[in-house]
């Protein structure tokens, strides 16, 4: 856990809503959660489940249809224009695909400087002085590949160009969504750990945006599940590993693949695929696919609660709760 | 030899580019028993994909040049001509590829589809392919075979089309199925049930399966036999448990350690591998690891290591300097 609980990012009931009327599909549905200063919240899940449009909806890339947001007391929802462009460069985001998100017919040094000559309009040889270090911090060397186009290096290089291009307004939160899925395992831990290194020596708040199981916990300092719009679980990584209390959790984990031949085989496999989030279940979201589920969970809409200090779970009938009452008996 | 169904022996790809030719397979031998799953690892670039189309016969037409041998239960692939080849596609061998989107026709029907090759390889007439269609959409797994025999791709999401797929690939019966990164780009609870149902309808129709794949967790449980790949070399080969405990190659090693796991704790430091896998085209004689290699040697980048045996049981490295057995210590 984060030495002080100072959130820096405070997500209030943020919703996120495509299309209108009957053919409206509600992406985020009233989610909230706090991003405390200096940690790394992982947020995970599977495809379609809102992961990807809560970060951009952070950035206000697609606009929330409800809900705050609040970055250090500055509601970035009521902004517009200049202040809003303005309020943005403290947050900055790093894409999936490292290739797609770069100019290619651009030079590194001018990629990594042009938010410095937007914003801080620096002058050219401090600016050409922060340019290389971003670049030499990210373990690109400027002097030889400084005056390479983009399209001339790897998607591993293309990734740390990347951070060095979204460290250079020193923001105060990085929004990572899916940043390593399309690398290498090796180039992925190398990767990893620079951005560790860097977390550590910018002193970053992180959110970072995956569905590797494997990769968020190695990350994260607390993690969120996601499920078809909703949170239904948010806890401090380890714990959340160790004792899921959302059933969801438990089916994710137990489908996770360790590399390991001994590791134990989940004999429990999730049936099914998410449903249609056009015409979500009534009540708890998970409960077509939950083995749990009562007439309880189709009426009612559960609500965060806690079953451990910082460990929220949505759920009626958590895990923890009835293991526990089981070990009582 | 008899119970071999796979006998790949040297088998070397080389494609012919603008600034020369590019070895993506490179002198590569294994075989494949009966009903057996044998996992190819290796990163982007290694040569498991070239490998695998070129065991299938499937590499282009021009440009390429395949030397070795390739015997599917007798057949030669090497050199056969695409009309007898045909003959082994889909009853010998089949295929599944990485994208369920475009291994699918998109304007045609999946019954249809499957249809096809019921009806060109086995003759089957129309009434009785579709018969046989909707059993094998039912066997995959398909919730209401019979309407989803008139659907089109589009309608299915990625999970479902992955299953048509495999049922395209078992409509002949194939004794040897060819899974070509299978589960890649589907989220994990849909991984699990299409590995697993790989796993029941090998077990189920007696075939083998070939599991070609970037990601160490998903062989780790379902296959036997493990093939490691580096810059279209074996580097290492073996029964998966010695692969992933004894290993002797520090390129598996490296691999192995590099990959996050679950029962890490959080803010685990990985262990990573310095440098990038290298350009094909300009492959040194020695071992092409040894730029990147912590126990790298001046014969290590002068010689190339060919495989050795590390013990009886079909274990096989190429290092010059390889990791010490640690045979009876059980590693983490």
């Amino acid at each position: 856990m984060s030495a002080d609980r100072t959130p820096l990012l405070k997500v209030r009931d943020l919703t996120v809503t495509f299309g209108h009327h009957r053919h409206a599909i509600s992406a985020v549905a009233g989610i909230s959660f706090d991003i405390f200063e200096g940690e790394t919240l992982g947020l995970v899940g599977e495809s379609g489940c809102g992961k990807s449009t809560t970060g951009k909806a952070l950035m206000r890339i697609v606009e929330p249809s409800g809900g705050t947001i609040e970055l250090r007391g500055v509601e970035m929802t009521r902004l517009s224009g200049r202040a809003l462009r303005n309020a943005r460069t403290h947050m900055q985001m790093i894409f999936q695909d490292p290739i797609s998100s770069l100019n290619p017919r651009r030079r590194v040094k001018d990629i990594v400087a042009e938010p410095l000559d937007c914003w801080k309009k620096t002058p050219g040889s401090e600016r050409d002085a922060l340019v290389s270090d971003l670049l030499s911090k990210v373990g690109i060397d400027p002097a030889v590949y400084g005056n390479r186009y983009a399209r001339q290096f790897s998607g591993g290089q293309c990734q740390r160009i990347s951070i060095a291009r979204s460290l250079a307004m020193r923001p105060q939160l990085l929004i990572c969504d899916e940043m390593v899925s399309a690398l290498d395992v090796s180039v992925q831990a190398q990767i990893l750990n620079l951005l560790e290194d860097l977390k550590a020596e910018y002193g970053l708040t992180l959110l970072f945006i995956a569905h590797d199981l494997a990769v968020v916990k190695n990350v994260s300092d607390r993690v969120a599940v996601m499920y078809l719009g909703k949170i239904c679980e948010i806890g401090p990584a380890d714990t959340l590993y160790d004792e899921p209390a959302h059933p969801y959790t438990e089916f994710l984990l137990g489908a996770a693949l360790e590399a390991d031949p001994d590791s134990p085989m989940h004999s429990q496999v999730l049936e099914g695929e998410p449903p249609s989030p056009m015409n979500p279940p009534s009540g708890c979201r998970f409960r077509t696919r939950c083995p749990n589920a009562t007439d309880r969970c189709a009426e009612e809409v559960p609500l965060p609660q806690e079953v451990a200090p910082g460990h929220q779970v949505a759920c009626h009938y958590p895990l923890t709760l009835t293991r526990r009452a089981r070990l009582a008996e | 030899m008899s119970d071999e169904l796979l006998v790949v022996k040297d088998l070397t790809t080389t494609f012919t580019t603008n600034s020369g030719p590019l070895t993506a397979v490179g002198g590569v031998s294994f075989t494949l028993g009966q009903n057996e799953t044998l996992g190819i690892v290796g990163e982007s670039g290694s040569g498991k994909t070239v490998l695998s189309r070129t065991i299938m016969g499937l590499q282009p037409r021009r440009n390429v040049t395949v030397t070795g041998s390739a015997i599917i239960n007798g057949f030669e692939v090497v050199g056969a001509s695409e009309k007898a080849k045909r003959q082994i596609w889909g009853t010998e061998v089949a295929m599944v590829f990485q994208d369920p989107m475009t291994s699918l026709n998109p304007v045609m029907r999946i019954g249809q589809q499957i249809d096809e090759s019921l009806r060109v390889r086995l003759g089957m007439d129309r009434a009785s392919a579709k018969a046989r269609s909707i059993e094998l959409l039912e066997l995959v797994g398909i919730p209401s075979p019979v309407e989803r025999y008139n659907s089109y791709p589009g309608h299915l999401s990625g999970g479902m089309r992955q299953r048509v797929v495999i049922a395209t690939a078992l409509a002949c019966s194939p004794k040897l199925l060819m899974a070509d990164e299978p589960t890649t780009g589907l989220d994990v609870t849909i991984q699990a049930q299409i590995l697993n149902l790989l796993d029941e309808l090998k077990d189920r129709l007696k075939m083998s399966v070939i599991l070609v794949t970037h990601d160490l967790g998903v062989v780790a449980t379902r296959t036997s036999r493990i093939v490691v790949m580096y810059a279209g070399r074996i580097v290492e080969i073996g029964d998966t448990r010695d692969v992933f405990y004894h290993h002797r190659m520090p390129y598996t090693r490296a691999l192995l350690e590099s990959s996050p796991k679950v029962s890490n704790h959080s803010h685990t430091r990985l262990q990573t591998i310095p440098g990038r896998p290298p350009n094909l085209m300009k492959l040194a004689d020695g071992c092409s690891f040894a730029p990147r290699c912590a126990y790298a040697t001046d014969q290590c980048h002068n010689v190339r290591p060919t495989l050795q045996a590390a013990d009886e049981t079909g274990h096989y490295f190429a290092c010059w300097n390889p990791l010490p057995s640690n045979r009876g210590v059980r590693a983490p």
